[in-house]
C-alpha cells in the first residue's frame, strides 16, 4: 500500500495521458498476482473484491469520530480543515501527521483491514479498528487507505487508463483487454487473465453496466454523405438505459453506470421469463396510450426511488429498445448493425409491451431525412439518430457511426411569403409556411415549415393570412410579407429551389414575433454568414440553441 | 499594555505606535517588506535596515520623501514614548523582524510573520519570553506541515534534475520577495544555472549583501523561446506568470513552492506538477511551539486561520482572542505567504 500511495503522488503529479498509463504500468508490472488483483482494484476505488456485493459501510462520520479519537481536534476544527483542503482522505491523512508508528502496510495487510471493517458490524468497533490503522501507519498511505474507502481517488485517473496500463503491464494486446473488461466487467480478474495469456477465456458476465455508445452531434448533413448508408430511428425524450435479462430476472442501469431497477418495478417481475439472457441498449418513457409522454411526465417518476402502485398506473414506463449488446452467453457487438437489430427484433416480438422495439426508418435522400426529422419532432421526439449501416457497437464510444440530429444551428427571424393548407386535421387551416429573409426591399425565400405552433396560432394565423392574400396557385395562397417567425434550423445549404440560393435544413417554427415587422427580419447576408461559418465547422456567434 | 485592533491595523495607544499598520500613520513598526506589512507614506517608520531600504524601493520615492527612517537592526533597542522597543529576528524573508515592546513591567512581542525552522536565506527565529503575544497564524490549522530547508533544497535541486534529464525546462512558482530569492539561491548553490523574472531579482542586491549568491543566471527575456545555444537553466518566476508559461512552446514543467502547496488542490489552483510543501510562515506545530517557548498566557491571533486557532489555544488553557477586525483567514492569499 505504501508504494501504491507512491504511485497515486506520482499519478496526481502529471497531467499527461501516456504518462499516467506508463507510471501505472511500471508499478503493475513486478506485483504479484495477488497484489496485481488489490492494487488494479483499489484503483478504481473498491475495497473488496467485485464479486463481494457486501458492503463496507464506513462513511465519512466514521473516518472523521476514528480521526477526532486519534488526534483529539473537535468536530469544528475538523470542518474547517476539509473546507481548505476539499478531500476526505487528504485532510484526514494531514490531521493524522505526527500521530503515526509509521509501519509499513502492504496491500494484502490493507485488504485485511477492509475486509475487517466489513465484517464488524457495530460503528464503535469499526471506529476502534480505524483508530489502530490511523496510529500504525504512515499518513502518506493513510490518505490513499481512506480514498479507498471514499472510493474517489482524485488523482485525474480513468479506469481507462487503468484497462490501458494492465494491457501495457502484461504485454498483452490493448483492444483484448478492453473487450474482455466489458465482457466480465471485472479488471482485477481481466489483470490477471491478461498476465496468464487467458483472456479469450474470460466469458460475458451480465448484471453488470457496460459503456454505452454514443452518438455525435451532426454538424453539417454533408457528414452523412449518402443517407442510404444510414439507418435512421427517432431520437427519445427519454432516459438513456441498459437492460439486463438473466433467467428472467432483469436489471436496469442508466448512463451514470447506476442500478435504477428498483425505480422500475413495473419491469420487473415474472414480465421476462422465457426471453434469451440478454443486454438491450435503449431509453426508458413514459408512455400511455401508444405513444411517449412528455419528459416532464417521465420525471416525476425519476424523483422516486421506490414509486408508489399509484404513479406507476399514472405514469406507466416502457423500454424501448434499440440496440442488442448480449445474447444467450456472448456478447455481440462486434455483429454488424443489421444482425443484431434482427436478433433484437426477434426478442421485443417474443415478449411485447412494456418492451418496445424503436422503429427504424429508410431515407434515399436529403429530403427524405429532413421529412423523418419532421415527423419525428412531430411525434414529439427529439429528432433522429442514424447509424451507419454495418457497424459494430462501440462501447463508450461517440464515433463517427453514430449521429444525432437535434439541436438547430442558429434561428433567424423570417416573415411568411407563402400559406398552404394541411393534411388531416390541419386540412381547413393553413399550416404550412413558405418564408424570406430581406435583401434590401426585395423578399427571397429561403424554406418552408410546418411544425412549432400551437392549433390555436394556427387558427388565428389563417385568419391574418387569408386577408393577405395577393395570388392563388392551386393550394398555394402568396401573401403580403407581413407576419414574421423565428425559425430555427440545423444547416444551411446552397439551392436552386428558392430564389434567395439557400435552403434551410430542418427549419421549424419556434414562435409568432408578434413583435416584429417585416423590416426587422434577418438578411441575405446573415444567410450567406451562416453558411459560410457552418462550412468552417464554427457555429455562427448569434445561433441560439434550442434548449 | 492594551492594544487596539481596527480596519485601520494594530495600534498600542499607550505610545502612539502602529504595528505594520494598513493606512499611512505618523509612527510604524514594519515587520518586514511584503505589501500586505508595509506600506503607505508613515512620518516615521521603524524596521531593520534590509526591511526600510526595501519598503522604499516598493513604495517609491515620492511615497517615502516625509518618512523618517529609523533602522533597528536585530538586537538593538530604542525609547518610544516611556516604552522599549527591541527589534528580534524573524525567520520570514530577509530583515523581518519581530518587536518586543517593554512597557513597565509588561513584555508583548509582535511576532509580524514568522516560522520557527531555519529559513534558506535569512535570520533564525529568537524566541523571547513575553506575557502577552500578537501572533500570525496564517496556516493555524493541524494540517499545516512543511518541509525543512534541508528538505526542501533537496527536492527543489530533485525536480529541477528530473526535468533536464527529460529535455524538459524546470519553472519554480514561488512570490516575488523573499521565496523567489531562495529558490534561486538554492538551484545556484548546486550549480544550476538560472533565469529569473525581474520581479524577483530586483531584490538580488539586499541577498547579495547578506551574502547569498546567485551564480550563473541572467534576467527572463520576452524572446525567451527563440534563445538557443544556452545551457540548461531552471525559470523562477512568480505565480502570476504561469499564463506566459503554458503558453510557451517549451516543455515546462511547473513546481510551485509555498505553504499552499501542502494541499493537492494547489495544483488545479497554479497548474503545477510538482507541490513543494515549503513556507515562510510556521506549520501548526511551529506556532503552538512558539506559543509554548514563550512561556506567554494571553495570545492574539491576526492573520490566518484566527477563529480556529485561538480556540485551539484557548482549549489549552491560552486567553487566546481572534480580534474580529483581522477575521479568519487572510484575503489575499499570494501575499499572506
Amino acid at each position: 500500500m505504501d508504494l501504491f500511495a507512491a504511485t497515486c503522488e506520482r499519478l496526481a503529479a502529471t497531467s499527461s495521458r501516456n504518462s499516467k498509463i506508463r507510471i501505472l504500468a511500471d508499478y503493475l508490472r513486478p506485483l504479484a498476482d495477488d497484489d496485481l488483483t488489490r492494487a488494479v482494484r483499489f484503483f478504481s476505488g473498491s475495497p473488496l473484491a467485485a464479486t463481494d456485493h457486501r458492503q463496507l459501510s464506513v462513511g465519512h462520520s466514521t473516518l472523521r469520530e476514528a480521526v477526532m479519537q486519534v488526534t483529539g481536534w473537535d468536530k469544528d476544527i475538523i470542518r474547517v480543515c476539509h473546507r481548505t483542503v476539499g478531500d476526505t482522505g487528504e485532510t484526514l491523512a494531514a490531521l493524522l501527521h505526527g500521530f503515526a508508528r509509521g509501519e509499513d502496510l502492504s496491500l494484502a495487510a490493507a485488504e485485511e483491514h477492509y475486509l475487517a471493517l466489513q465484517r464488524t458490524r457495530k460503528t464503535a468497533h469499526k471506529v476502534a479498528h480505524l483508530v489502530e490503522c490511523f496510529t500504525r501507519y504512515r499518513p502518506s498511505t493513510l490518505k490513499y487507505f481512506i480514498k479507498v474507502i471514499t472510493r474517489g481517488m482524485r488523482i485525474g485517473l480513468q479506469e481507462k487508463m487503468v484497462v490501458d496500463a494492465v494491457a501495457s503491464a502484461t504485454g498483452a494486446d490493448t483492444d483484448a483487454v478492453r473487450a474482455a473488461n466489458h465482457r466480465a466487467g471485472n479488471l482485477a480478474q481481466v489483470a490477471l487473465a491478461a498476465r496468464a495469456g487467458t483472456l479469450e477465456s474470460i466469458s460475458a458476465r451480465l448484471f453488470h453496466p457496460m459503456d454505452f455508445m454514443l452518438a455525435r452531434p451532426l454538424d453539417s448533413l454533408f457528414d452523412l454523405g449518402d443517407p442510404a448508408l444510414w439507418a435512421i430511428e427517432d431520437k427519445y425524450d427519454g432516459i438513456r438505459a441498459q437492460l439486463h435479462l438473466q433467467a428472467g430476472e432483469i436489471r436496469i442501469y442508466t448512463r451514470g453506470l447506476e442500478d435504477a431497477t428498483p425505480s422500475y418495478p413495473d419491469l420487473s417481475g415474472k414480465l421476462w421469463l422465457g426471453l434469451p439472457d440478454c443486454i438491450l441498449d435503449g431509453e426508458l418513457m413514459a408512455w400511455k396510450d401508444g405513444r411517449a409522454l412528455h419528459f416532464n411526465v417521465l420525471q416525476q417518476r425519476l424523483a422516486r426511488k421506490r414509486p408508489s402502485a399509484r404513479l406507476i398506473t399514472d405514469i406507466p414506463v416502457v423500454f424501448m429498445a434499440y440496440d442488442l449488446l448480449y445474447l444467450r452467453d456472448d456478447m455481440v457487438l462486434h455483429l454488424p448493425l443489421e444482425a443484431r437489430r434482427a436478433a433484437l427484433e426477434a426478442i421485443t416480438q417474443q415478449k411485447g409491451y412494456p418492451l418496445l422495439l424503436s422503429p427504424r426508418h429508410e431515407a434515399r435522400s436529403l429530403d427524405d431525412v429532413e421529412q423523418l426529422f419532421r415527423d419525428a419532432r412531430d411525434r414529439g421526439n427529439e429528432g433522429l439518430v442514424l447509424k451507419r449501416r454495418g457497424s459494430p457497437y462501440e462501447m463508450g464510444k461517440r464515433s463517427g457511426t453514430w449521429y444525432k440530429l437535434k439541436r438547430p444551428l442558429a434561428t433567424l427571424d423570417v416573415v411568411i411569403t407563402a400559406a398552404e393548407q394541411g393534411h388531416g386535421k390541419r386540412a381547413t387551416v393553413l399550416s404550412d409556411y413558405t418564408f424570406a429573409v430581406r435583401e434590401g426591399d426585395r423578399f427571397l425565400n429561403v424554406g418552408k415549415a410546418y411544425s412549432g405552433l400551437t392549433d390555436a396560432e394556427i387558427r388565428e394565423l389563417t385568419r391574418l393570412l387569408r386577408a393577405l392574400v395577393t395570388e392563388r396557385f392551386s393550394r398555394v395562397l402568396l401573401v403580403k410579407p407581413e407576419i414574421v417567425l423565428e425559425v430555427a434550423f440545423d444547416g444551411i445549404q446552397k439551392s436552386p429551389r428558392h430564389k434567395s440560393g439557400y435552403a434551410m435544413r430542418f427549419p421549424r417554427i419556434v414562435r409568432w414575433r408578434r413583435d416584429k415587422t417585416a423590416t426587422d427580419i434577418d438578411t441575405l447576408d446573415r444567410v450567406r454568414e451562416i453558411y459560410e461559418h457552418s462550412l468552417g465547422g464554427m457555429k455562427p456567434g448569434a445561433a441560439a440553441p434550442e434548449e | 499594555m492594551h492594544v487596539t485592533y481596527s480596519p485601520e491595523g494594530i495600534y498600542l495607544g499607550a505610545i502612539g505606535l502602529w504595528l505594520d499598520p494598513r493606512r499611512s500613520q505618523p509612527a510604524a513598526w514594519l515587520s518586514h517588506a511584503h505589501f500586505d506589512h508595509a506600506r503607505g507614506s508613515h512620518g516615521t517608520a521603524i524596521g531593520t535596515p534590509d526591511t526600510l531600504e526595501i519598503y522604499a524601493l516598493r513604495a517609491g520615492e515620492a511615497a517615502v520623501a516625509h518618512t523618517r527612517m529609523q533602522p533597528l537592526p536585530y538586537g538593538e533597542s530604542i525609547e518610544c514614548n516611556g516604552a522599549r522597543l527591541t527589534s528580534l529576528p524573524a525567520a520570514h524573508i530577509l530583515g523581518a523582524a519581530q518587536l518586543l515592546v517593554e512597557h513597565g513591567n509588561e513584555r508583548l512581542v509582535y511576532t509580524g510573520d514568522i516560522k520557527l525552522r531555519p529559513p534558506l536565506c535569512g535570520a533564525i527565529t529568537r524566541v523571547e519570553p513575553c506575557h502577552h503575544l500578537i501572533m500570525e497564524c496564517t496556516f493555524g490549522l493541524p494540517i499545516f506541515h512543511f518541509l525543512s530547508k534541508e528538505e526542501a533544497t533537496a527536492r527543489i535541486v530533485r525536480f529541477a534534475r528530473e526535468c533536464f534529464d527529460e529535455g524538459d525546462t524546470p519553472a519554480f512558482l514561488g512570490y516575488a520577495l523573499g521565496r523567489g530569492q531562495e529558490i534561486a539561491h538554492v538551484l545556484a548553490s548546486h550549480g544550476i544555472a538560472t533565469t529569473i523574472h525581474g520581479a524577483i531579482s530586483r531584490y538580488f542586491p539586499w541577498y547579495q549583501r547578506a551574502g547569498y549568491g546567485f551564480g550563473d543566471w541572467r534576467p527572463y527575456q520576452r524572446d525567451e523561446a527563440a534563445v538557443t545555444g544556452d545551457t540548461p537553466r531552471a525559470m523562477v518566476t512568480v505565480p502570476s506568470f504561469r499564463a506566459t508559461l503554458q503558453a510557451s512552446t517549451r516543455r515546462i514543467r511547473i513546481a510551485y513552492v509555498s505553504g499552499w502547496a501542502s494541499m493537492d488542490n494547489a495544483r488545479a489552483r497554479t497548474g503545477a506538477e510538482e507541490l513543494i510543501p515549503y513556507s515562510d510562515h510556521g506549520g501548526f506545530h511551529e506556532l503552538l511551539d512558539l506559543v509554548q517557548q514563550s512561556g506567554v498566557t494571553k495570545v492574539d491571533a491576526v492573520h490566518g486561520f484566527t477563529d480556529t486557532f485561538a480556540r485551539i489555544l484557548a482549549q489549552r488553557g491560552v486567553d487566546a482572542h481572534a480580534p474580529s477586525a483581522f477575521g479568519e483567514r487572510g484575503s489575499d492569499e499570494e501575499a499572506a505567504d
